[in-house]
């Protein structure tokens, strides 16, 4: 087509990326994956995952998941399962590492701690080609993922299996090696090494400073999650009391819980919307028999006999100033006692760092986390980098490991002299809330439960809580996405203007605006694909590159030997919403093995007809369309259209004179099972004798 | 718009039988509006010729293009390099456009691949209707822009005639009747007097009667060297 010269007028903003990216620390790829789980690519989505994010296990059970809190689908019902979506593809997909390395360098890095920062930052710099060192202090990996977060909420081959991966990079872990005492910067230095990531994390738990602090039966929150993990105990009586309102002091009143005492209860300050954690955190704590006591502070620790009896408290004015800076005010004379004999001290942790001794040149702030240059996460030493907790103060595990991955990019670019960017972080417009008059046109569709062990047995072990989602129910939590920002495109050098589009869309997305002459798809698009199939100068097209209709699967059964023997071959383009409504893809039988080869397509909308007639010219004996019953149809409206398109392919075959039993339209309830055997059959019968 | 419908399937092959490579060449103007000859319909002819071939045993190449229109020599001077090795191009472009591209390659069989219809547009989508005849001579300021020339099955220049039933033309209860339409539109205006003045004889030299017609706009004429 010969091209014109116009361009797209300025708000077209064609560059808008979906929320759930930007939203995330890492920008993990969070649409795409779940795109990829909705057409069945599972280990395409585990690889997308695992490109950007080297903890995906992990990430997918206990990421704060602010792609969710961004999802667009908060407006029509609830967002996706984002983080439970990646946890699927972390539990079930795995594959030896595939990333060629291009180019190594000589230079060795050294990185201090096993975090998620610090396994950041090995695991991309050794993608970068350089070879990293982990030095770690404990014996087993993780940091605080190990040490802090309970096996019911992270089981440690989660870690393990993540960690298995890094390794096979080539990063060497040195585990019982402690900075500061038995490695130094010096003899880091003098080993070679070129660079050194400090990923230290916040190692200890803030104390208290109030009267009965040092009681015998007051518990540190870090040091008794960290033995418990450890060793699956800890000594605390019978009535527990953790002090503190975070993800922390949640792990710690479900850990004591499993240990049988009589009690458990949490005191914070914040009210029950002030806790600095996630609601799903808090509910399941309470589900599981805890007592919240919300807005209450600590004035003294009571005891006994040099041991703790409670905890004296007094009511809270307000948390937050008006600056909404920290600074708790309590009303006098509201003081009152929560019995207990052990308490847990959860309120936030603090960082260690004696291994600077010697290094006073590496600035820290008064809070005990290091400065670092925030776009190079170089601190004040030259050659020295840190990230993580060890410098955000209190972060989550994705923007630790955030910091590890620029890090990784700042060290190669220092080290080469080069202006190396992820693209990924560049600054771009949010795909904007979905415009209300087209909150109707788009189905509901309710977000998944996560199984999870019933609340008698859960509480007898420490084995894991959530477990997981099986995979027909991941794919349909996973199919619910809108694929915000990678729907259909127009290319405006190709668009005449006809209006098609703008007429057919059943979310009333297209539209042509005054003074424009060509049309604008926004953000809303839900990706049916009818305008692009109906466009008639094909200047529709999707952006998301997952997505071709069908053509390249279609090409690819053709190159089968197999195919080419069989009589009657008929291809079976499916509709992959009705897929997967039971535990496996497809029926499992032989017939269908032999005569036919399935395609599915997410919603039929999008396959143009001429595909069925290149399934002909391919070599096909038979096309068979199965596509949802009306109403099962994800877009509501594509019955209809597949109705129509099936005359119309119907009448071009005619015009060739073929016979119209070759090419069968069904409309069922599921891709599986005994309704579309009986199709296939009926089909393979009729053809048997005409092919 | 010119409105074009396709052409039956079996009067294309039978125009293209015996040619061994051919180009299916869409039209990105009008046709493409109204589609029946536009970039899709390429993919779907395209894809028809050569299904239709495998299935009578022939070797048939198919190739395929557009550009954005038929009817300007600038635009199919880009079309050489892709039909040059072609036995024969099937234009799905209006008359006009097929006329073009035979006169620019004259060594180059060019078969018409759609019926070019009529002027009109869209009145909803998918459905178009006439709308204008291209008499030479237009009268819509008077008949409240409602063209009887083209929508009138008669052409009457006073209607309606006795076969206005019920709003609708006799000739088919498809179509509704001009003018009656015309009556009501006057009616809204207020300006039903008009009815009543008998309009003479059209002089029909102006249109189809005179053809080929021809328009120069003098001062955009280049002056030949």
């Amino acid at each position: 087509m010969t091209k014109t010269n116009t361009c797209a007028t300025p708000d077209k903003k064609t560059n808008e990326e979906a929320p759930c990216i930007l939203a995330c620390p890492i920008r993990q790829d969070a649409r795409d994956y779940v795109q990829l789980i909705a057409r069945g690519r599972f280990q395409e989505a585990f690889r997308l995952v695992r490109e950007r994010n080297p903890l995906p296990s992990a990430c997918g059970r206990i990421c704060t998941h602010p792609c969710e809190t961004k999802c667009r689908r908060n407006s029509t019902e609830a967002p996706i399962a984002i983080a439970w979506l990646k946890r699927f593809l972390g539990d079930n997909f795995s594959e030896e590492t595939r990333k060629i390395i291009k180019e190594k360098y000589p230079e060795r890095i050294a990185v201090i701690g096993t975090g998620p920062a610090g396994l950041a930052a090995a695991n991309d710099l050794a993608l970068l080609g350089y070879s990293c060192t982990i030095f770690e202090s404990n014996p087993t990996p993780g940091g605080m993922l190990r040490m802090g977060v309970p096996t019911y909420r992270l089981p440690r081959t989660a870690i393990d299996n993540d960690v298995e991966y890094i390794k096979k990079l080539g990063v060497e872990i040195k585990y019982n090696t402690t900075f500061g005492v038995d490695i130094t910067f010096d003899s880091l230095k003098k080993d070679g090494f070129a660079a050194v990531f400090i990923g230290v994390g916040l190692p200890e738990s803030r104390t208290l400073n109030v009267e009965g602090v040092n009681l015998d039966g007051v518990l540190k929150g870090i040091s008794f999650l960290n033995e418990v993990n450890a060793t699956g105990s800890a000594r605390i009586g019978r009535n527990v009391l953790v002090i503190g309102g975070g993800a922390v002091a949640m792990d710690c009143a479900r850990t004591a819980l499993r240990l049988k005492p009589d009690k458990v209860s949490v005191a914070c300050l914040e009210s029950r919307k002030e806790m600095p954690t996630t609601d799903f955190e808090i509910e399941e704590t309470v589900h599981e028999g805890v007592v919240l006591y919300n807005s209450v502070g600590p004035k003294r620790i009571l005891g006994k006999n040099g041991r703790v009896s409670g905890l004296e408290t007094l009511r809270v004015k307000y948390v937050f100033d008006e600056q909404k800076r920290f600074s708790p005010a309590f009303y006098e004379g509201s003081e009152s006692v929560i019995e207990a004999d052990t308490i847990i001290l959860a309120i936030g942790q603090a960082s260690n760092l004696s291994f600077l001794k010697g290094q006073e040149g590496i600035q820290v702030t008064r809070g005990g986390t290091i400065i670092v240059n925030p776009d190079t996460f170089s601190t004040s030493v030259h050659g020295i980098y840190a990230g993580g907790d060890v410098v955000l103060g209190r972060g989550t595990m994705t923007e630790s490991m955030a910091q590890g991955k620029k890090t990784a990019i700042a060290i190669h670019n220092t080290l080469r002299n080069t202006a190396l960017k992820d693209e990924k972080w560049a600054e771009k417009p949010a795909v904007p809330d979905i415009v209300p008059s087209r909150l109707s046109l788009i189905k509901k569709e309710s977000k998944q439960e996560m199984p999870t062990m019933p609340l008698d047995e859960r509480l007898k072990t420490f084995d894991e809580v959530e477990l997981g989602f099986p995979l027909n129910i991941a794919v349909k939590e996973a199919q619910r996405c809108m694929n915000c920002g990678a729907g259909a495109l127009v290319d405006d050098n190709l668009c005449v203007g006809c209006l098609t589009c703008v007429r057919i869309c059943p979310f009333e997305v297209p539209k042509i605006k005054k003074g424009d002459t060509t049309a604008y798809i926004d953000g809303d698009c839900q990706s049916c694909g009818l305008c692009i199939v109906e466009c008639p100068a094909k200047a529709i097209s999707f952006k998301t590159p997952l997505e071709d209709r069908g053509k390249d699967a279609l090409e690819a059964v053709f190159q089968e030997k197999f195919v080419q023997g069989v009589k009657p071959f008929i291809i079976n383009f499916y509709c992959q919403y009705s897929a997967y409504r039971e535990e496996k893809e497809g029926a499992a039988d032989d017939l269908l093995f032999f005569h036919f080869r399935r395609i599915g397509v997410l919603g039929l909308g999008k396959v143009d007809p001429s595909l069925y007639l290149r399934a002909f010219e391919l070599g096909a004996h038979g096309v068979l369309i199965t596509a949802c019953k009306d109403d099962t149809c994800h877009f509501c409206t594509e019955k209809e259209w597949v109705e129509r398109r099936a005359q119309y392919t119907t009448q071009l075959l005619n015009g060739l004179g073929m016979d119209t039993r070759r090419f069968q339209t069904h409309f069922v309830s599921s891709q599986n099972g005994k309704e579309i055997l009986e199709i296939a059959f009926r089909m393979v019968e009729e053809l048997r004798n005409r092919v | 718009m010119i409105v074009a419908s396709s052409k039956p399937f079996p009067e294309i092959k039978q125009m293209l039988s015996g040619f061994k490579k051919v180009c299916v060449l869409g039209c990105g103007s009008c046709v493409t509006m109204c589609h029946t000859g536009g970039e899709k319909q390429v993919t779907e002819l395209a894809a028809q010729l050569r299904l239709s071939a495998k299935l009578e045993g022939r070797q048939l190449e198919v190739k395929e293009d557009s550009t954005l229109r038929q009817c300007e020599w600038e635009f199919i001077d880009d079309i050489k390099e892709v039909i040059k090795d072609c036995d024969a191009v099937l234009s799905i472009a209006c008359g006009v456009g097929v006329q073009y591209m035979a006169e620019k390659f004259p060594r180059i069989r060019i078969f018409p691949g759609v019926n070019t219809t009529f002027m009109g547009g869209p009145v909803e989508q998918g459905i178009f209707w006439e709308r204008c005849a291209g008499c030479g001579n237009c009268i819509l300021g008077t008949t409240g822009g409602l063209c009887p020339v083209s929508r009138c099955a008669k052409s009457l220049m006073n209607g309606p005639c006795g076969g206005s039933q019920n709003g609708k033309c006799e000739v088919s209860q498809e179509t509704p009747c001009v003018w009656h339409q015309i009556y009501d539109q006057l009616d809204t205006q207020q300006l039903l007097a008009t009815m009543e003045r008998i309009v003479p004889p059209k002089d029909w030299t102006t249109g189809m009667e005179n053809h080929p017609r021809k328009m120069v706009i003098e001062h955009l004429v280049m002056k030949k060297q």
